[in-house]
């Protein structure tokens, strides 16, 4: 029996010693050696998706998102510049340590992949949230979403992707810069989204929710 | 009373000073690696329910991160009140607030494949002196979980396999159907009462030395083979001071297969759990007790801020057949749990027992719990266990030890302090 016990712990110590970073399977996140992609894979893709396509809505879906937005968040994340407590809480750590060129390649790498949208679910309130999105509400001097996210809701540099987000996703961080100012970088929003009903921002997280970019 | 409430507010007092201000880097050794917060990985920020990608973090080794000092300590106080308490178990059931137990945790990944958990505790309550009755502390090696984890991920497949070295039956499980992570996992939590548990029920817990791999196909189907072996030779440091060693005969397989479903906002779990254990009745001299568990469970998860539930059953069947020729047993054990988060911050659960056998001795009852985390690193929490059943009590009161009390008589009010940094 002894001889088993030492056979088992010698395995153990060989692999223990043994096998050394593989950096293509690396899920470190302070060795700039590890890239990008990898991270993506190994990290991120717990509660984003493989794909960018996150399951749970609590992550936003990163499928196709501007890269100039993504590095801007990951840089507000790294200096605590933003401080909604859904971003700080999961993203503060995994940023701290990535260099710049990490954070160029997850860009790159979600921005290459294919989102996914929601199903229809209320064709009624989607319709309502797509009036707010193309006219905004002129009557409280509300712009339209569409002036600076772009008629698809496909984004642009800094502003972000917007077709095919998760509803819930769209409906906290419109409440975030409406009611705090957890999100100093989207400051703009604070004046946009100032008098939007809960019943308007429902209604255009759900139209976004369900919009493909052709 | 007063006195309680008085060593109640000074703990309290001391526990803020100590934990009060920080960042959400500054608790657990994991939180540190990955630096974030515990709600990542513990659904709610509730502990032990894991999240997701608690799981995964599990799963892969506890290697996502990067390396920090990996350590971290864990302190419960607690107060017990049983309806009709023996005054021989002193504090352990009169209501007085006690410190209950204490752990060193060394945590964290160790290379980008290996990483793990070790916990030593101490528990101020261990057992009473024969000789004057009263309690004495004593400290022991307690879950220890040590893994090699690889991932091999694309977009065409996700295929996680490990290694585990740990010290309980079901400990490596990251669902909390398992009873090393279920009910009553807070220390000094009433547990079943006098009903009997099976083997698979935390009593090789820190007793014996388990080896196995496992594998998580495209988060979908996870299967697991370990093997149990007495803890002693090279194994003995994770069995270290813990009394009595328990003696199995050979390699003994613990098996575990489930299949795992996430769909929005949801997840859920279904399993199966078998061991077959031969235990030594004491030394390797001594007849050899054998045990069949067979277990089915399953846990349900919503996780949606800022509400999160977590709902789990699990089923054992145990066949004991005795070396020493004593009839054999059947133990059954049904336990089932639900625990609701709100911000984080405020919680619930119920949980129920059912513990069926032949041996005369069955318990039954509900434990309803409401808890509160002011701060990330601390909870207090209120449990009240109600026996339907709890057979084999007898009456404190009675000096000959022949009345046996009702069940109602064992009802416990628990109250705690949990803090981690």
């Amino acid at each position: 029996m002894n001889n088993v016990s030492i056979t088992l712990a010698l395995i153990l110590a060989a692999i223990g010693t043994g096998c050394q970073t593989t950096p293509e399977r690396s899920r470190n996140l302070n060795d700039p050696s590890v890239s990008g992609k990898t991270l993506a894979q190994q990290v991120c893709s717990n509660c984003h998706g493989i794909d960018g396509n996150s399951v749970n809505p609590n992550f936003p879906n990163l499928a196709e998102q501007q890269k100039d937005y993504f590095v801007d968040e990951i840089k507000e994340f790294k200096s605590h510049d933003r401080f909604d407590p859904a971003g700080f809480e999961y993203m503060w750590g995994l940023s701290r340590s990535l260099t710049e060129k990490q954070v160029g390649e997850l860009a790159a790498y979600f921005a290459a992949q294919k989102n996914i949208p929601d199903k229809s679910a209320d064709p009624k309130r989607e319709a309502e949230g797509k009036l707010v999105f193309d006219q905004g509400v002129p009557a409280k001097n509300i712009p339209p979403c569409m002036a600076c996210h772009g008629p698809e809701a496909a984004g642009n540099g800094t502003f972000p992707r917007l077709a095919g987000q998760h509803a819930d996703y769209i409906m906290k961080q419109l409440t975030v810069f409406q009611r705090t100012d957890e999100r100093p970088q989207g400051a703009v929003m604070k004046n946009v989204a100032h008098d939007l009903t809960p019943d308007n921002i429902a209604n255009v997280a759900a139209f976004l929710s369900t919009l493909s970019k052709k | 009373m007063k006195r309680n409430l008085t060593s109640l507010l000074s703990a309290l007092a001391a526990m803020s000073v100590l934990l009060l201000p920080g960042s959400a880097e500054a608790v657990p050794a994991f939180a540190r690696q990955t630096g974030q917060n515990c709600v990542a990985c513990h659904a709610g920020g509730q502990f032990p329910e894991l999240t997701p990608y608690g799981r995964m973090f599990k799963l892969t080794g506890y290697t996502i991160g990067e390396r920090t000092l990996p350590l971290s300590m864990m302190g419960v106080l607690t107060a017990n009140k049983v309806k009709v308490a023996d005054p021989a178990q002193g504090a352990t059931q009169n209501g007085d607030l006690v410190f209950n137990t204490g752990s060193l945790f060394v945590a964290g990944k160790i290379t980008d494949n290996i990483g793990g958990f070790a916990q030593i505790t101490y528990n101020n309550y261990d057992g009473p002196n024969p000789d004057t009755g009263s309690f004495y502390g004593h400290t022991g090696s307690d879950n220890l979980d040590i893994r090699y984890a690889d991932r091999l991920i694309d977009t065409n497949r996700d295929f996680i396999y490990g290694l585990t070295l740990n010290n309980n039956p079901g400990v490596q499980d990251v669902f909390h159907s398992v009873p090393a992570w279920g009910p009553a996992t807070v220390p000094g939590s009433t547990g079943p009462g006098n009903g009997l548990t099976p083997i698979l029920d935390n009593a090789l817990g820190a007793q014996a030395a388990g080896i196995g791999a496992y594998a998580y196909w495209d988060k979908t189907v996870y299967a697991e083979v370990t093997g149990y072996k007495t803890g002693d030779g090279v194994f003995s440091f994770m069995t270290q001071g813990n009394g009595g060693q328990a003696y199995l005969k050979g390699t003994n397989p613990y098996v575990r297969v489930a299949l795992t479903k996430e769909w929005g906002p949801h997840n859920a779990m279904v399993g199966l759990t078998h061991f077959d254990v031969h235990q030594y009745e004491a030394d390797p001299s001594s007849p050899t007790d054998r045990y069949r568990d067979t277990g089915i469970d399953a846990q349900y998860q919503y996780l949606l801020d800022p509400y999160t539930l977590t709902a789990t059953v699990a089923r054992i069947h145990e066949g004991i057949d005795y070396g020493s020729g004593v009839p054999s047993a059947t133990i059954n054990s049904l336990r089932a749990k639900t625990s609701f988060t709100y911000q984080a911050k405020y919680g619930a659960t119920l949980s129920y027992f059912n513990m069926t056998n032949n041996q005369m001795q069955e318990s039954s009852g509900w434990t309803p719990e409401v808890f509160w985390t002011p701060v990330q690193y601390v909870r207090l929490g209120l449990q009240y266990t109600l026996f339907n059943k709890n057979e084999g009590v007898t009456d404190p009161r009675d000096p000959t030890g022949a009345s046996i009390l009702d069940a109602k008589s064992s009802n416990t009010l628990f109250f705690y302090v949990w803090g981690a940094y």
